[in-house]
């Protein structure tokens, strides 16, 4: 099994959720050891999001998630793209990918 | 100190002439400009490439001052004349005189946009300043729209500016937008971007959104349609609206504001010039791949970093701008994004802000006045807001110039400043009071037509002001505009008396009395409380053990007679003033309830306010048992 790296970034105010790193890169593990109730073998974003929520979100979670997905107002970015493009939860993540999660901004 | 409110009144009357001035200037130039343009060409601006423009464009719609003034932009290939002609003619509504507004509005009218709409219902306030480069220290508290469209014109006098002090809602948003071909979102609050993004999709108008916090902005264009650009090849392309890419509003508690989160000024100066930006391209016709549509410009001035990301494409199934939408009126946005479009002032509490609105009323300052709300009758909010007094005019009448008995004119503008002065800020309120008092004599009707009878005639009243100590008779406006009174406030001063307050109104019981009234009562249980004499009575209850549930009751029968209840407040307190107490006894011995003594076994009492040697006194006050009854609930 291939190892799984990806570039996670933060902005918009989403870093606050995240220990203000804007910017890390984290090493998936193995996502039948990580998820054997599951029973798949390739993360996608759907298993990302919960693997996020417990080991890098620390509190407040109804900030940054709403059911299986990312709560309305957080615009999530495959490759600088919206991640709409790419099939959203079930877009399958691959090495050195960069996910980005942007908190719109109302302030002006 | 005494110079400085001088100053800052002198300085406020020059100001005010300068602004006629302006106004007046500004109306001459419109009338007299085709005359000075025929000479304007000839100007030292002129550089060869201008004298080219000129040779080979000068077209009836753009005249030739219009080249000089805009030849470093006509100059570029992408405005060129051409451009220009359509920027001249342009109307842009910018939604916002705020961070993003101000320097938006400020390249817009300097790029020569013809007709310039800015919306805001604010006031300028001094914590603006630092982000909101169009208004300054001197028009605190003057409308956002008004301050913004000043210092519009004096940016440039050839194109319409025009200022609503209106807060854009689904009622008047669709009338404000009509006459504008491009709108810059401005705003700050998810309501209002909903009610914009819905409102250009309905009238087909594209929406520049930026928005700023912090060190973040961020910057796209939604609802932009081909269809409306002869220069696009597929005129069918449409991009994508705010609803296309965020169908659901942001929960409340996940959205930061200015006030609360703090903004870095310049952060919105920048996002606000590239809305500019963004507009004056859209005007001259570029493509949309050239504009940020489907992309967005995420700007952080923490690492000085940009980033273009790429947004989805219009939404088949969107909401509002799908060719089957579901929305096709503008709804309330305030109630579909469960948050406010205003931003909440900062809360003092409300004892604290009634003394501090209250200090501002006694020295004249501008303050908040209360009024009742529309939905509860009996509830006051304070955010009424009144002006500051002024001090006005000098009585200009011919009556007291000629007569001999009024002496309005011998008080030169010094002492009549220097009076205004010594009111409102030396005297306090009482002290005004009886300053008031001294200088106005009430003189009651010289006779009656017939005795005693009531006659509609009313007191007559001689206004009096001091020079040099000597009490001279004036007239009522020049008494008036010298204080900077008004009619009611004296009415109310002369009439006031010293009498203290009366005491307050006894408490509305509402519906309880009747309530209790029908409830079975009997004497202590207790034979030594019965036995002397005392008032309490206890009610009768099987099922009820304390005031609480006897309220939960009182609820239930009054929702089932669908008659509104009292507060439990109210309802202990009309309890306790009948003397009336719930009391279920734990066991046999437990007897009283007032004096533990009384009960064979003193320890079962449960009650724990120790009487002592006061206990066989039950002519106790009421407000103990209030107090107690408080304690039960
Ligand atoms: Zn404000
Ligand atoms: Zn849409
Ligand atoms: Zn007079
Ligand atoms: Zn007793």
């Amino acid at each position: 099994m291939s190892q799984l790296k990806v570039i996670l970034q933060f902005s918009g105010g989403a870093e606050l959720l995240f220990d203000k790193i804007k910017k890390r890169e984290v090493e998936l593990p193995v996502l039948e050891k990580y998820l054997p109730q599951i029973n798949k073998s390739e993360w996608s974003i759907r298993e990302l999001l919960v693997w996020m929520k417990d080991n890098l979100l620390k509190e407040r979670p109804e900030l940054f998630l709403q059911g299986d997905s990312v709560r309305p107002g957080i615009l999530v970015l495959i490759n600088d793209s919206d991640w709409e493009l790419y099939g959203e939860l079930d877009y399958k993540i691959q090495n050195g990918d960069a996910i980005m999660f942007i908190s719109t901004l109302h302030g002006g | 100190m005494d110079r400085v409110t001088v100053l800052e009144e002198e300085i406020a009357n020059l100001r005010m002439i300068l602004q006629q001035k302006e106004a007046e200037l500004y109306e001459l130039k419109k009338e007299c400009i085709r005359e000075s343009h025929a000479q304007l060409g000839s100007t030292n601006h002129t550089t060869p490439e201008l004298n080219n423009l000129l040779k080979t464009h000068c077209s009836a719609r753009l005249p030739k001052w219009a080249i000089v003034r805009y030849s470093r932009q006509i100059l570029l290939p992408d405005i060129g004349v051409k451009g220009q002609e359509k920027l001249c003619s342009a109307r842009v509504l910018v939604v916002g005189a705020g961070g993003l507004g101000c320097p938006a509005a400020v390249y817009l009218a300097g790029a020569g946009v013809g007709d310039i709409g800015i919306v805001d219902y604010d006031d300028v306030e001094i914590t603006n300043i630092h982000r909101q480069i169009l208004h300054s220290e001197r028009d605190e508290c003057m409308s956002k729209a008004e301050s913004a469209a000043h210092k519009l014109r004096s940016i440039n006098s050839h194109i319409k500016v025009t200022p609503y002090n209106v807060q854009l809602d689904s009622s008047n948003a669709v009338d404000i937008a009509s006459g504008y071909d491009v709108v810059l979102d401005c705003t700050d609050n998810v309501p209002t971007r909903y009610l914009l993004n819905d409102l250009c999709v309905m009238t087909g108008l594209p929406l520049i959104s930026g928005s700023a916090l912090k060190m973040e902005g961020q910057l796209t264009i939604y609802g932009y349609r081909a269809d409306r650009n002869c220069n696009e090849k597929n005129a069918s392309y449409r991009g994508p609206c705010y609803r296309c890419i965020f169908p659901t509003p942001p929960p409340p508690q996940a959205v930061g504001s200015c006030s609360a989160n703090g903004v870095a000024g310049p952060v919105p100066g920048v996002i606000g010039t590239l809305q500019a930006l963004e507009a004056i391209k859209m005007i001259v016709g570029l493509t949309h791949e050239k504009m940020l549509i489907e992309r967005m410009l995420l700007f952080d001035g923490e690492d000085m970093t940009f980033k273009i990301v790429n947004l989805r494409g219009q939404n088949q199934q969107c909401a509002v701008c799908s060719q089957t939408p579901s929305i096709t009126r503008l709804i309330d946005y305030e109630a579909f994004c469960k948050s406010q479009a205003k931003e909440k002032p900062i809360t003092l509490p409300v004892t604290e802000r009634r003394r501090v609105e209250k200090q501002k009323r006694m020295t004249g300052k501008s303050y908040y006045g209360f009024r009742k709300t529309d939905r509860d009758k009996r509830a006051w909010v304070q955010d009424v807001p009144k002006s500051e007094r002024k001090i006005g005019p000098p009585c200009s009448s011919d009556l007291c110039q000629k007569g001999t008995a009024r002496h309005c004119n011998e008080f030169d503008e010094e002492a009549r400043k220097e009076m205004f002065r010594h009111f409102w800020h030396d005297l306090d309120w009482k002290g005004k009071r009886d300053y008031v008092k001294t200088l106005v004599d009430v003189v009651p009707p010289k006779r009656r037509r017939k005795k005693d009878a009531i006659s509609r005639k009313g007191d007559s009243k001689l206004y009096h002001l001091r020079n040099k100590g000597e009490r001279l008779l004036v007239c009522r406006l020049m008494f008036l505009n010298t204080l900077g009174l008004k009619e009611a406030m004296l009415r109310s001063w002369l009439t006031c008396t010293d009498k203290p307050r009366s005491p307050k109104k006894p408490l509305k019981s509402l519906n309880v009395d009747s309530y209790i009234d029908a409830l079975p009562v009997c004497p202590p249980k207790c034979e030594i409380c019965r036995n002397s004499c005392v008032q309490i009575r206890y009610l009768n209850l099987s099922h009820v053990k304390n005031i609480y549930q006897l309220y939960v009751e009182y609820m239930k029968e009054m929702k089932s007679r669908n008659i509104s209840p009292a507060s439990r407040k109210t309802f202990c307190k009309v309890v306790s003033l009948r003397n009336l107490r719930v009391f279920k006894p734990k066991n046999e011995n437990d007897v009283c309830d007032l004096v533990s003594q009384h009960n064979a076994i003193p320890s079962y009492s449960y009650q724990n306010v120790d009487i002592g040697k006061e206990g066989l006194n039950h002519d106790m006050p009421t407000e103990y048992f209030y107090g107690e009854d408080q304690l039960l609930l």
